[in-house]
Formats: C-alpha cells, sequence, structure tokens
C-alpha cells in the first residue's frame, strides 16, 4: 500500500517537473504584415510578452501612426526641430544610414516620399507623373538625416523629408523579440514576421528549423529549402506586392537611383544571417543591387549568405548555406548552382 | 458510515483523484516527442480501470463524467468536453467488456482502452470538424496507444493488487 | 469486496494481451493503407478574419467548387475553394496582392489579404515538410 502510494506520488512529481505546455503560438496584423511567433516548450505567457514587443516597437517606428517616434521626425521635418529618439532607436538610424553608404544607390531609408508618389503607401498604386517623381526624388538622401548621438537627437535637413523603417523595422523588431524570449528562458522559438523567418535555437528535438524559400513565380513551391538555427532568413521579391498599368508590371521595391521599381534581373533575395537586422536591410539592398554587385558584396563579407533567383532561371545558394540545404528548384525548371568563394 | 454515504464518498476520492492525474497529465510533454495532436498517457484511466475491477461500472461512469465535466470547468472549453467524454465512454464501455474475456490481464484491457480512447477523440475532432481530416493522427495515435496502455496497464495491475477497495478501509 | 473479474486477477501478462495488441496495430496497419490508397492528402484551409475563424474547408473531400463572399470585411472579397485548391477570387481591397497570390494548394501556403486583416491558411499531411517560408 504504502508502495504504491509512493509510487503515485513520485510518478506525479516527475510528471510536473516535466515542462509547460509543449508550443504557444500568438498571429497578429502589425508592421504592415502578419506575424506569427511560436513559442516551444514555455507557456503562452512568453509568446504574448514576444507579441507586446513587437506591437510596442510598431508603435515607436510606424510612419503612419502620427503619434509615433518616426511621425514625429517627419513631421519636423526642415524646421531645425531636433527629435529626442532613445539610443537603441538611433543606433537602428545610424545603422540603415551605413548600408546606404556600404551599398551607394541601393538603400536609403529616406525613399518614403517616392514610395508616396507611387501610391505603395496609401489607397491607390498609380505611375506617378514625371515632375511628382522628379520632386519627390530630390528628397530621398539619408546624409541628410542628421543624427546627434551625444545629444540623443535626430532631425531631417529639409522640408518635406520622411523616413520609413519599411526595410529595417521586422529585423529589427526579431532581435528584440528574441531578447525577450531569451530572457524569459526560452530557448526554441520561430519568428514569422511578415515572412522573414527568425529562428530561435532549434526545434524542441534539437534539429534545426526547415524554411522553405519560396519560388517567386508559385508560391505553393519552394526553390530550396534552409536549415537554420540561430539566425534569420529575410527575403526580398518583387513578386508579392505589385501592380499593372498599361500592362507593364510595377513592384514596390524602389531604386533610389532611378525612382522606379528596381529591375536589377533579380527575381528574389533572401539573405541569412545570424544579425537579424542586418539580414533584412540586405535583402533589400542587394536585390536593388542585383546579381554581380550581391555576390561581390557577399565575397566582402562573412557575416551573411544569400539565395538568389535570377530573371533568367537560375538558383543560386552560396557556399556557407550548403550544409543542410536542399535544392527544390530543378522540378521548376531552375538551373541551381552553389556559389563558392 | 452508511453504505450511500460511503458510496458517495469513495467516488468523491476517486474523481479528485482522476482530476489530480488528468491535470498531472497536461504537463506531460509527450506531444514534443512525438508531435501528435491529442497524444497523452491516459493516467486518469488507471481510475476507470480501478473503479471497474473494485467498484461497479456505474460507479466508473459517474466518476468519468464528473471527472470530464470538472476537468472542462476547471480549464477547458466545450470543444475540449466533447473530445475527453467521447474517448473516455468509449474507453470505458470497451474496458468493461474487455475485462468480461477470461484471458486478458490488465495489461490487455488497459491497451484496448487507451486505442478506444483515441478513436473516441478522434471520432469527435471529426464531428465537431466536420470533415474527415482529423482521421489522418488516427493510425499514429494507435501505435502509441499500444505504449501508454501498456504502461497504464502496468501501473493498474499494481493499483488493483496493492491498493484494497476502498470499501474496506474501516471508517 | 472481491475482485470479480479474472481479467484483475493476473499479476502477468497473457497471450490474449498479445492479441488486443496485435489487433490494435494490425487496425493502424490497415486505417494507414486505407487512407493511403485514397491519396491520403489532407488539406483543410481555414479562413480567419481579424483573428476569429469564419469558415473552415477540407478542400481534399471537396467535390465542387465553393464560394464564400466575406461581406463582413472592411473590402469585401469572394473566396473560391475547389477540390485541392483555395483562392482569393475577388476583392474590393486596394493593392489586390491577395487577389495576385493567385491558387494556394499546399500545406502550410497562405493567402494574406492586409488591409482586411484576413489569412488562408493550409493545414494538411505534408505540412511538416518545412516549418515556415520566407517570401
Amino acid at each position: 500500500m504504502k508502495r504504491a502510494i509512493s509510487f503515485l506520488l513520485i510518478a506525479i512529481f516527475l510528471l510536473l517537473a516535466g515542462c509547460g505546455t509543449p508550443s504557444a503560438q500568438e498571429q497578429f496584423f502589425t508592421m504592415d504584415t502578419v506575424m506569427s511567433i511560436t513559442v516551444n516548450g514555455k507557456g503562452a505567457a512568453e509568446a504574448a510578452a514576444a507579441r507586446q514587443e513587437v506591437e510596442g516597437l510598431n508603435a515607436l517606428l510606424s510612419r503612419t501612426d502620427g503619434d509615433s517616434l518616426i511621425s514625429r521626425l517627419n513631421a519636423h521635418a526642415g524646421d531645425g526641430t531636433a527629435v529626442e529618439v532613445d539610443s537603441d532607436i538611433l543606433e537602428l538610424l545610424s545603422f540603415a544610414k551605413s548600408i546606404s553608404q556600404l551599398l551607394p544607390g541601393c538603400f536609403d531609408i529616406t525613399i518614403a516620399p517616392v514610395m508616396d508618389a507611387w501610391g505603395f503607401t496609401g489607397e491607390e498604386r498609380h505611375v506617378p507623373d514625371a515632375a511628382d517623381l522628379a520632386r519627390a526624388m530630390a528628397l530621398v538622401d539619408s546624409g541628410k538625416l542628421l543624427l546627434d548621438e551625444e545629444a540623443g537627437t535626430a532631425r531631417l535637413a529639409e522640408a518635406g523629408m520622411s523616413v520609413d523603417l519599411g526595410s529595417v523595422a521586422k529585423g529589427y523588431a526579431a532581435a528584440r523579440t528574441e531578447e525577450v524570449l531569451r530572457e524569459a528562458g526560452v530557448t526554441s522559438a520561430l519568428l514569422d514576421l511578415g515572412r522573414n523567418i527568425t529562428a530561435v535555437g532549434p526545434k524542441a528535438d534539437g534539429a534545426p528549423w526547415r524554411v522553405g524559400v519560396a519560388d517567386p513565380a508559385d508560391s505553393s513551391r519552394y526553390l530550396c529549402i534552409l536549415s537554420l538555427e540561430d539566425a534569420t532568413a529575410s527575403t526580398s521579391g518583387g513578386y508579392e506586392r505589385w501592380f499593372e498599368e498599361n500592362g507593364v508590371r510595377y513592384h514596390h521595391i524602389i531604386d533610389p537611383k532611378t525612382g522606379y521599381p528596381a529591375s536589377s534581373g533579380l527575381q528574389s533575395v533572401t539573405v541569412v544571417s545570424q544579425n537579424h537586422l542586418l539580414a533584412d536591410a540586405l535583402s533589400t539592398a542587394l536585390f536593388v543591387a542585383g546579381e554581380e554587385e550581391a555576390l561581390d558584396f557577399w565575397r566582402s563579407r562573412d557575416d551573411f549568405e544569400l539565395v538568389l533567383c535570377t530573371e533568367d532561371g537560375r538558383v543560386l545558394a552560396t557556399e556557407g548555406l550548403e550544409a543542410g540545404l536542399e535544392f527544390r528548384g530543378e522540378e521548376q525548371g531552375y538551373d541551381c548552382q552553389m556559389v563558392r568563394r | 458510515m452508511t453504505t450511500s454515504l460511503r458510496r458517495l464518498t469513495r467516488c468523491a476520492v476517486l474523481t479528485a483523484l482522476a482530476l489530480a492525474l488528468s491535470v498531472a497529465e497536461g504537463l506531460v510533454p509527450l506531444t514534443i516527442l512525438f508531435p501528435l495532436p491529442g497524444l497523452r498517457l491516459g493516467l486518469a484511466n488507471l481510475v476507470t480501470v480501478y473503479a471497474l475491477c473494485r467498484l461497479s461500472g456505474r460507479e466508473a461512469l459517474l466518476i468519468l463524467v464528473a471527472r470530464c465535466l470538472l476537468g472542462n470547468l476547471l480549464g477547458g472549453n466545450l470543444m475540449a468536453l466533447a473530445f475527453s467524454l467521447t474517448g473516455g465512454l468509449l474507453a470505458l464501455g470497451v474496458m468493461a467488456l474487455l475485462l468480461r474475456v477470461s484471458v486478458l490481464s490488465l495489461f490487455g484491457v488497459s491497451i484496448g482502452g487507451a486505442a478506444a480512447h483515441n478513436t473516441g477523440q478522434i471520432l469527435a475532432a471529426m464531428a465537431v470538424l466536420g470533415g474527415r481530416a482529423p482521421l489522418v493522427y488516427l493510425p499514429p495515435l494507435l501505435l502509441c496507444s499500444l505504449v501508454t496502455g501498456a504502461v497504464t496497464g502496468g501501473v493498474s495491475m499494481l493499483l488493483v493488487h496493492r491498493v484494497p477497495a476502498l470499501g474496506d478501509i474501516k471508517s | 469486496m472481491t475482485v470479480r473479474w479474472s481479467a484483475a486477477d493476473r499479476r502477468r501478462p497473457t497471450p490474449g494481451d498479445l492479441l488486443v495488441a496485435l489487433l490494435v496495430a494490425a487496425a493502424a496497419v490497415a486505417l494507414l493503407l486505407g487512407l493511403g490508397q485514397e491519396g491520403g492528402n489532407f488539406l483543410t484551409a481555414s479562413v480567419v478574419l481579424d483573428g476569429e475563424t469564419i469558415a473552415q474547408y477540407d478542400l481534399a473531400a471537396l467535390t465542387g467548387p465553393v464560394t464564400l463572399e466575406v461581406e463582413g470585411a472592411a473590402y469585401p472579397l469572394t473566396i473560391q475553394a475547389e477540390p485541392g485548391r483555395i483562392r482569393i477570387a475577388e476583392s474590393s481591397c486596394p493593392g489586390q496582392d491577395c487577389v495576385h497570390t493567385g491558387w494556394a494548394s499546399r500545406a502550410g501556403q497562405q493567402i494574406i489579404c492586409l488591409p482586411n486583416r484576413l489569412v488562408i491558411s493550409l493545414e494538411g499531411r505534408v505540412s511538416n515538410e518545412v516549418d515556415a517560408v520566407t517570401s
């Protein structure tokens, strides 16, 4: 009798000590996209905290929310008022400026007036007339986004200028969310922040997360499947947000050099990096840059890897991804190759 | 103590135990090992087996229904209630039948019960979701029930033999 | 009170137990084969509007086309489901990105209409091939 009871008690305690609910998921709309956060081995509280973190960031970084920090910065453009910005956001702005310097003409967070001219931010997308476009283009120059690290302020030098963090906000959110999750003791989670995928740790069973890179021509197919652990895979392409006018297709990634949708010969760029912010920013910048410049830039650094899908039907993956990579593009007629340094 | 009072107490204690077991089991990370919806050890089935062996079918049924209702009152929803009731009732019925088969031991009874429980859950899921999609999960769940049924079978053997019938305890 | 069933008396597994186990295993295998013969591509599409599931289709079991008019959305839209696939056929939303996405037919795929906060997600047996998709 005693033994049976102690056996039962031991069994119950072992089970209680096991761990919490197997996984919790939050899906929500913010930063002009859909996000979902899956946390393994912990309760719903951690996933909810992660969601709160992202929504809090959106309230700071959104350009459409009139009360946000970025809206305030934009509202004071050209009037000489320096807007107080906390050190984290100041760092984010200075990171975005540094990408513009590293890849001149490929990336600019002050492209917002041109996006507005195309109607990508509002209701009606359309090809802008030449005068409107020229006026907007004159306002694009992140060199005129002046940051004062000592005073903790930022300001835009010219009236009409405007900052849009759409190309870095999701990466920044991924980094901050990972921090929140890690502090809560989470060791396994998957963040899908508008199809920028961030793997926190491995899966619950210890294997890396498997992330498909979508085929630009058919969203039900993959170019390849990546194995991801503690890294972000961020993709930019012209195949998701676009409109047609007079039979011509215009997508939403604007080349800061021309003011027109980038046409660099690439259908999509996927950047994989342990630096979530870098992955997000580079996917946009290298999509604008094109195959050659993108691969040159990859050869000059060692902190990210690439999957490129070209318009002439090639899929190129850089050698750092080789372990755990499965090409799937052959079935759809792509020519799949590994790129070596 | 009068017999009816004794019966009531007996059922109440067993219901509480079944509740505790199913809460404890909710914390088992079995689904981490095998990501199968509905996979659990089925510890609360122990109480059903015990009640069937030591008490009566009627009391076992009473305990089961009370456990499901209370358990989902504590932290569940209507859908979960439908799942656990269908599974539990089917398991109870099958085990009551299997107990009458003289060539079996509690191992066989428990395995049959676990398989019936999973089948009931999937049937309920199919009814609620209005499609046959959940059926995919049944074959792997049945295979898992061989293991979980054997485990609970072993434990219930211990339980039935080592714990005297509650009625024998001096009040 | 005495134990009434001989099964409860035994302290060892019997050959009968093995038979029960075999029967359960056989049922599992038979079911698996039966499902496999049907092609077994279970595919469920859930339509979620602003966090609330408004419709669910078992695409593999559909026999003919079904349309769903979502009048309650900010920009009313029409969803079309057919055996094995689903799409947003028409939408009054400004960008039309959801219509451009076209048919979705694979587990794990999503069709998103951002202005409407509407997500159609597909789940099924093949979904364990990848954990997420970047696009």
